[in-house]
């Protein structure tokens, strides 16, 4: 784990000095969000300049260019000119930006990324800028250094990235530093891997040879709680994520499964079987201060917070027959159905925003299940898959604009990331079947 | 006329031809008296022969004895075989060590013959299946069957009613038996909520157990979820299979 945490750890980052403000946390105020509802920011995305003619220079800028563009194409919120439209001198330096050639006919861009790197101390360093073309205004103008392998490269792009989305991008920032935990049977048992967002550096993060499902991030993401039959009784553990420890949470007997930590950051609600049937209980993160939320025959199994208000949690139950998801207040009480057509709806996740359910339903018994929105205030659906075949546990991504989720559209089951329209959809794992998508929290920067 | 002239002469000449003869011999022997017939030849006496091949038998195993006999007119053997051909042969399987003798009777007078089967107590019967008691555990594996749920319920069927039923007559018999109740579910819906549903269904096959008299305190329960499917076909036949209860004996 120190390896993945290496690159961030050796990873400075220094504003440019010129027109950029210094300080190095932007304000909300001081945020130049261009991109209004609805309408795209128009961006292109110049290919950083090779100060040197080092072959490891070139290599690590190129996938750097790579990484980034990507990025920002995956992001969903720009409009990136195609890289053929643009001038053939590309530039280095504020003095080298041609702001007419960047606003002719063809080429139109509003925003322009560009800048160079070079090698230096034994590490890779990029200088780039955000510049708004047609107000001649520099958004970002950052040097970011890094120790010159790949996952160091990628985890610089991804800054940058996330960086240009949270100024031009609608004020949130991007999730191309952000990770994915996954149940994984590539290795012969079911272990819980992590990887890139985008489906890079996926690795395992236990190896108990044995059945491990349902991991979920603490807030802070330093660790994945998931269930373990390692022990022989499916319990709940908490694993660090960076120095891989495993912590025990409860041995009451029976099931304990599905855990969410609570947007307080100091309880977490799961699912216990320790009355002989499936119940929705929150504690504190050592099991202590135990209360239990639901007492209905049939499973309750799955809550979710709502993560604006803290005071709600939706979940799955059969009490009434099939698989539906409910809601209720954390303390219990207002339970109500939240969605009252038939079939089966199960896998709720609030978005971050707490705007919207997603869920994954079959709406009728011989169909296959597809990921829905339901808008919380308003009850209506959206649909968001549709290619025939089942799309599962949907997840949302800590900016609320992507949804991770399981789908076996081209056979096994994998995990693939959509955007929370239903557009862009990604497969990011091919190796063994992989599902149970959980997408980490923002990692501090 | 003239023949008979003739037969008195050579007749004359004979009796004297015999008499120079006998005038011949060193002693003078008299003439001897005429002889009375001879007694007939003696009858030929019989021979026998008898032997038995093989002349060793394992016990149940059975020999053959073959036998030959001359100028014989009654042959038999003893040992309950009587009477038989003057040769032949028959097979006999006797229980113990036997000396057969053939007894062959002709004009000549009578002969026997004799002829032993050893008879050896059989091998060591073959380590014959010792009728041993059925362990345990094929006796829980016989008794205590999977019982079997309907799509997305815990319910027990009538057909489980009856494995129920059965299993806990076992489980009264062996007090000393505990054991795990796991929960299984079908590949269809979500492994989160399948988790919940195996879990109620390990635990109402218990709770049917404990009404009828089975205590609780000797048996867990465990969900397996859709994790480990004993049929992975995507048909209804195979999803049947995997909505189950299965017992599992502690050790």
């Amino acid at each position: 784990m120190t390896k993945f945490l290496a690159p961030a750890c050796l990873l400075s980052m220094t504003f440019l000095g010129g027109p950029l403000p210094a300080s190095a946390q932007e304000t909300d105020s001081q945020v130049r969000v261009v991109v209004t509802e609805g309408v795209r920011a128009r961006v292109a995305v110049a290919d950083i300049q090779q100060r040197g003619s080092d072959p490891e220079l070139d290599r690590h800028t190129r996938l750097f260019d790579d990484v980034l563009w990507n990025d920002l194409r995956r992001a969903g919120v720009f409009e990136l000119v195609p890289k053929t439209f643009y001038p053939l001198q590309l530039p280095s330096q504020p003095y080298e930006v041609n702001y007419e050639e960047w606003t002719a006919e063809d080429v139109k861009a509003q925003n322009l990324v560009y800048g160079n790197s070079y090698m230096q101390r034994g590490q890779f360093v990029v200088e780039a800028r955000l510049i708004d073309v047609n107000t001649r205004e520099s958004i970002i103008g950052n040097r970011y250094r890094v120790d010159p392998d790949e996952e160091g490269v990628r985890s610089l792009a991804h800054r940058l990235a996330d960086e240009i989305v949270l100024r031009i991008g609608g004020g949130v920032r991007g999730v191309a530093s952000t990770r994915i935990a996954f149940v994984s049977d590539r290795n012969g048992h079911k272990e819980i891997f992590t990887m890139d967002y985008d489906g890079y550096g996926q690795k395992a993060l236990t190896n108990h040879r044995s059945i491990s499902l349902t991991p979920r991030w603490s807030l802070d993401n330093s660790r994945i709680a998931y269930t373990s039959y390692h022990r022989g009784n499916p319990d709940l553990y908490f694993r660090t994520v960076y120095d891989q420890r495993l912590i025990p949470f409860s041995h009451r007997g029976g099931l304990t499964t599905t855990p969410a930590f609570a947007p307080d950051g100091e309880r977490i609600a799961f699912s216990s079987s320790k009355s002989r049937d499936p119940e929705i209980y929150v504690s504190d993160l050592r099991g202590r201060d135990l209360r239990r939320l639901t007492r209905a025959r049939g499973v309750d199994i799955s809550p979710v917070w709502n993560p604006k208000s803290g005071r709600q949690i939706a979940f799955v139950s059969g009490r009434s027959g099939s698989p539906q998801i409910w809601i209720m207040d954390e303390d219990g009480s207002n339970l109500r159905r939240l969605i009252n057509e038939g079939g089966e709806a199960v896998s709720p996740s609030w978005s971050p925003d707490g705007v919207h359910l997603a869920f994954s339903w079959r709406r009728r018994l011989t169909g296959r299940f597809d990921i829905y929105l339901l808008d919380v205030v308003s009850g209506r659906f959206t649909q968001l898959t549709r290619d025939g075949n089942n799309n599962e546990h949907p997840v949302w991504s800590p900016d609320s604009r992507h949804i991770a989720y399981e789908s076996n559209r081209f056979g096994s089951r994998q995990v693939f990331i959509m955007l929370a329209d239903g557009t862009q959809k990604e497969q990011l794992t091919r190796q063994g079947r992989n599902t149970s998508p959980a997408w980490s929290n923002y990692f501090q920067q | 006329m003239k023949n008979r002239k003739f037969l008195n002469v050579a007749a004359l000449c004979l009796f004297a031809l015999l008499i120079a003869i006998s005038g011949g011999c060193k002693k003078k022997v008299p003439v001897a008296p005429p002889e009375e017939p001879p007694p007939p030849a003696p009858p030929p006496k019989p021979t026998a022969t008898l032997s038995a091949s093989p002349t060793t038998i394992q016990k149940g195993k059975s020999s053959t004895l073959t036998w030959s006999t001359t100028n014989a007119t009654n042959v038999s053997i003893n040992q309950g075989i009587g009477d038989v051909s003057t040769s032949g042969s028959r097979s006999v399987s006797p229980s113990s060590s036997t000396t057969y003798t053939l007894t062959a009777k002709g004009e000549g007078g009578s002969i026997t013959a004799s002829a032993r089967v050893t008879v050896t107590a059989p091998p060591a019967p073959p380590p014959k299946p010792k009728k041993r008691e059925p362990t345990i555990e094929e006796m829980f594996t016989k008794k205590v069957k999977d019982i079997y749920f309907d799509y997305d319920k815990s319910e027990i069927r009538d057909d489980a009613r009856a494995t129920l039923a059965a299993a806990s007559e076992f489980l009264k018999k062996y007090p000393q038996v505990s054991f795990t109740i796991e929960g299984h579910c079908d590949e269809r819906g979500s492994g989160e909520y399948n988790l919940g549903l195996g879990d109620r269904r390990a635990n109402s096959a218990l709770s049917h157990l404990t009404s009828m008299g089975i205590s609780s305190s000797r048996v867990k329960t465990i969900s397996y979820g859709k994790e480990r499917p004993q049929c992975t076909e995507s048909n209804e036949s195979c999803w049947q299979k995997n909505r189950r209860a299965h017992f599992v004996l502690s050790r």
